[in-house]
């Protein structure tokens, strides 16, 4: 006990004169958890603005249940999208020389960049009011204030983040694994799809995770393309959009409270892909 | 029989310039050059990875020069293995067979022959990434060879082990070449390689071949002034050994060399020219080698003075300009060479 006691004191002590040693240390340490301390206390603040009881309820409401299963649906798919339209995208450019890659890969950023309440407004005229976009409507494909166009914004906002995480991935891969592949009998796209795609699995996943979350987050770009109609284009953050506005708080809150469990779920598995990502 | 005619191709950092080769079948074709001299992209030419910008590929007279990979029958091991992370080791070897339509039991059968020539049986079931080195370049080997490639084309094999298992696996190298008498085409930056390997060798650098011709030839004659500065070994001869009293004799033409490398038979044996003391008279001392000839050359290099001494065979020595001055040297003088056993080095 005296001895535990000793042990104690002597650590305190050792600790209080590290610190008194670089106050440049604690200063710098102190913005950090100052900046964490504001994020938890946020996100605490939210989750329990109301009672349990009345977040269950209003987790259990139709309206709720709608918004988390079309922002389920949207998101897989545009997510699915980024994936198709990515992986050949950023192969090329993580693998070939060719004039004017640069500029090509500074337009597939773009999107990035852009707010996405201007992409939205983009989409919407492109899709809204050209021949092009008129003619996709009556062969049947209507993205304007439908659910399609919520998956068209959330792709189109969300492909650069993708396209990223596969292009650096792709880069990461030895391209020697798919010559050696092709001595072995295997074509181009065998190689690719026996050899890099396998090993390009961790990327993969962290860009399908982040897509998917950033998917389920989409709001600006999908408010201009799909609107806000109750209970037909009602994302989980349009949602929470349309009941602040008309102070059905307990609703909002709901939305808000899954949005932020699955940002954090999604950040934990992208953290965990991500940081294996090359054990290879 | 593999012949490149011509073969030039840009890939900006590396590159080839008009590259003509012809390695028969059965052989053991060294490529000898220092980083960046173009050698592994002329196996990648050959492979067929790139397409060359100009010139011709031809396998046993057939035109390969647009034909993809998988159509040459050509191996490949690179210095890094480069194994499937995601296969097991059995996965890996028995890769190229699935484009082969066999059945499971020729595939089974074929992968077991494989994996006991190149003795990986045991690790069948590991994944590459808990291998040693020398584990995985076996397995490589295996891989590329269940395809019974009609040339296999090594990149530096055996840089990325330690020398222990490089001694073993160039010795492996040896009996898998002596038993399928595949063609191969070891690339290397190692002297000792190309000597116990190669059947012939070429050196090359900056993109081009400079020479050809087997490795004592190209040692002893290298054609031009790269070749000699790049191979450095300037005493490099071609003896018969034989170990008495554990102490090894080489006889060279008529002379008789001690060292302490013990190894019999036909060996190579090599001799720094700093290793080589040079004086009048002879010297009192424990070195075993002690030769008296004529100098016939002397190439002065500043501080470093070169001379060529004729005793039975040219030897080059280099000492300092303090004693060269000192010795008062000249051509056609008489001069000892004195050398300890331990400073020859056989292989």
């Amino acid at each position: 006990m005296n001895t535990i006691e000793t042990k104690g004191y002597h650590s305190a002590q050792k600790i209080f004169s590290r610190l008194r040693e670089s106050s440049f240390k604690i200063i710098t340490m102190t913005f950090g958890l100052v900046l964490a301390v504001f994020i938890v206390a946020l996100l605490i603040g939210v989750v329990t603005h109301t009672t349990p009881q009345a977040l269950l309820e209003s987790l259990l409401s139709g309206e709720i249940q709608f918004a988390i299963r079309l922002s389920l649906i949207t998101s897989v798919i545009s997510t699915i999208f980024c994936i198709i339209v990515s992986v050949p995208a950023a192969y090329a450019l993580a693998r070939y020389d060719f004039p004017g890659k640069n500029i090509l890969n500074t337009i597939l950023d773009v999107p990035l960049a852009l707010p996405p309440l201007v992409a939205g407004v983009a989409l919407l005229i492109l899709f809204g009011t050209t021949s092009f976009g008129k003619g996709l409507a009556e062969a049947g494909i209507k993205f304007v204030f439908t659910p399609l166009g919520i998956i068209l914004a959330q792709f189109f906002v969300n492909m650069p983040f993708m396209f990223r995480v596969l292009r650096s991935t792709f880069q990461g891969i030895n391209p020697r694994y798919e010559y050696v592949a092709q001595t072995l009998g295997s074509t181009e796209g065998g190689a690719f799809w026996r050899v890099t795609l396998p090993m390009a699995r961790n990327g993969l996943m962290a860009g399908s995770i982040i897509t998917w979350c950033r998917g389920i987050g989409e709001f600006g770009a999908a408010l201009m393309v799909a609107g806000s109609t109750r209970l037909q284009t009602e994302t989980l953050p349009i949602s929470l959009y349309l009941n602040m506005s008309c102070g059905e708080l307990p609703l909002a809150i709901a939305s808000a409270t899954i949005l932020i469990v699955i940002s954090l779920v999604s950040l934990f598995i992208f953290e965990k892909f991500s940081g294996f990502a090359r054990v290879f | 029989m593999v012949r490149v005619e011509n073969i030039s191709k840009n890939l900006g950092e590396f590159f080839l310039k008009d590259v003509s080769l012809e390695v028969a079948d059965g052989e053991y074709f060294m490529i000898l050059g220092p980083t960046g001299a173009g050698k592994t992209i002329l196996l990648e030419t050959i492979a067929g990875i790139y397409s060359p910008d100009k010139g011709k590929a031809y396998l046993n007279d057939r035109d390969i020069t647009r034909l993809p990979p998988r159509k040459r029958n050509i191996g490949m091991v690179y210095q890094d293995y480069m194994l499937f992370p995601h296969l097991t080791v059995e996965q890996n070897i028995k890769y190229g067979l699935r484009s082969r339509k066999l059945s499971k039991q020729e595939v089974s059968q074929r992968v077991d022959e494989l994996a006991n020539l190149l003795g990986v049986a045991h690790l069948l079931h590991r994944h590459p990434g808990t291998l040693s080195g020398g584990e995985q370049q076996r397995i490589a080997i295996a891989r590329a060879l269940i395809m019974e490639p009609e040339v296999l084309l090594l990149d530096e094999p055996l840089s990325a082990l330690d020398s222990e298992t490089r001694a073993k696996l160039r010795k492996e190298l040896r009996r898998i070449h002596a038993l399928t008498s595949t063609t191969m085409i070891h690339v290397t930056h190692s002297f000792d390689e190309a000597f116990l390997l190669g059947s012939r060798m070429a050196i090359m650098n900056h993109g081009e071949i400079v020479q050809v011709g087997e490795p004592s030839e190209v040692f002893r004659k290298p054609n031009c002034k790269f070749a000699a500065e790049f191979l450095g070994v300037t005493n490099v001869f071609r003896g018969e050994s034989r170990i008495d009293n554990g102490m090894a004799y080489i006889t060279i033409n008529g002379l008789r060399l001690a060292s302490t490398d013990n190894r019999e038979g036909q060996v190579y044996v090599s001799i720094r020219p700093e290793d080589i003391l040079v004086s009048l008279m002879p010297l009192e001392s424990s070195a075993r080698n002690s030769f008296q000839g004529e100098v016939q050359d002397i190439s002065d290099a500043g501080i470093i003075v070169r001379i060529t001494v004729d005793i039975g065979v040219p030897f080059v020595a280099a000492i300092t300009r303090h004693s060269f001055l000192d010795m008062g040297l000249q051509q056609r003088m008489d001069v000892f060479l004195t050398f300890k056993a331990v400073d020859v080095h056989v292989f």
